[in-house]
């Protein structure tokens, strides 16, 4: 329970470590350890105003600086479409060979960062969407499915999203084994190259 | 993990209520603030502040929502670079325009459109916009941008500019480097 005292303070327990850390980093900062707890509570009331648990808060924050230091990139989807659109019928495989290697290069990154590649992974497609409206993976001991589904994207795009994520998986040491792709749509099994 | 002996913190009593109501409802008040102080630490770990990462959390949906799609850069510019040769530039300039009065129209207001900017394309190394009068002096500079996507980049900002009720005034467009002048359109 939360103690009064003077001052329109409480006094509330907190475990000996985390205090004496966060003690460091407020005069880190330069601001008094009172005005700094007050701010991270302030913070986690704003969470929880939200709906949402600062671990979640946080591990967003995460992907989105994933994305950044990946090498991602928002444009008008308007003009990604349409530069899908006039490019891919014209030169579909070497269209598909970019966003292959773009995959790999997402697989070979995430491997040095995450302690779970996949799993980070699965997050990155989930949290950014891609325009992705559901992303589900089924992951047991000899496979992993992937499915995608989203009503905005265009055939060619959903095309172009799947050979990013077989790059992706083929760079986290996976291979191909069944693939399904219809607009919108896109299921895909994997098989681990080296089985455990 | 074993934790020390706790120790005491004082709290704002507004704040120190709330949290206790909002623990009730999800265990004990010392396991809340056990979670609450280990995110900041999370937090303080990646060089942020609980207050900058809740700043930033919407920055995916609110492109989304804005209408921008993620893509990896690299085919992104490649991409680009295909279509301007093969589409020519007079086509895209075009389309990058358009698009540009669309989100001069979205965002209604300079100071938000600049805001987005600055969220949303972290490809920027520096995005400016100043105010004098009736002019305004923008400045962008994207260390990674191709001349092609200078050039259309530079007319989405021109679109979204207009749009917002300012005439080109003249400027300088080249590699990586968009300075552009701008005056208050008549009858604004």
């Amino acid at each position: 329970m939360s103690e009064d005292v003077p001052d329109e303070k409480k006094l509330i327990r907190a475990p000996g470590d985390l205090v004496s850390k966060l003690s460091e980093a407020a005069n880190r900062q330069g601001k008094t350890f009172y005005s700094y707890i007050s701010e991270i509570l302030e913070q986690a009331v704003r969470a929880y105003e939200m709906k949402r648990s600062l671990k979640e808060i946080i591990d967003a924050y995460e992907i989105l600086e994933i994305y950044k230091e990946a090498g991602t990139v928002f444009t008008p989807r308007d003009f990604l479409e349409y530069l899908v659109g006039k490019t891919y019928g014209e030169d579909k495989e070497t269209l598909e060979r970019l966003w292959h290697q773009a995959g790999r290069w997402y697989g070979v990154y995430l491997k040095e960062r995450s302690s779970d590649s996949i799993d980070t992974f699965v997050r990155l497609l989930r949290e950014g969407r891609w325009d992705l409206s559901e992303v589900t993976v089924k992951r047991n001991q000899e496979t992993l499915e992937f499915k995608c589904v989203s009503p905005l994207v265009s055939q060619e795009r959903t095309e172009l999203i799947r050979h990013f994520i077989e790059g992706a998986m083929h760079s986290l040491g996976y291979k191909s084994e069944e693939k399904e792709c219809f607009r919108g749509i896109i299921r895909l099994r994997f098989l681990p190259l080296v089985v455990p | 993990m074993r934790r020390e002996r706790r120790k005491m913190l004082a709290a704002r009593v507004d704040l120190a209520d709330k949290i206790s109501e909002i623990a009730a409802r999800r265990g004990t008040l010392y396991d809340y603030v056990n979670d609450v102080l280990e995110q900041a630490v999370r937090a303080e770990s990646l060089g942020l502040t609980l207050k900058e990462v809740l700043d930033d959390r919407w920055v995916i949906q609110d492109a989304r929502d804005a209408g921008f799609a993620i893509v990896p850069e690299k085919v992104f510019y490649e991409m680009t670079e295909d279509a301007y040769d093969r589409l020519g530039k007079r086509k895209m300039t075009s389309l990058w325009y358009e698009i540009g009065q669309w989100y001069g129209k979205y965002y209604e207001d300079l100071g938000r459109f600049e805001g987005s900017v600055r969220r949303f394309f972290w490809d920027i190394s520096e995005f400016k916009i100043s105010e004098d009068d009736e002019r305004l002096i923008l400045t962008c500079l994207g260390s990674k941008f191709s001349e092609a996507y200078t050039e259309l980049f530079s007319k989405f900002l021109e679109g979204a500019l207009n749009a917002l009720g300012y005439s080109l005034d003249g400027g300088e467009v080249s590699k990586g480097i968009i300075s552009l002048r701008f005056t208050k359109s008549k009858g604004e």
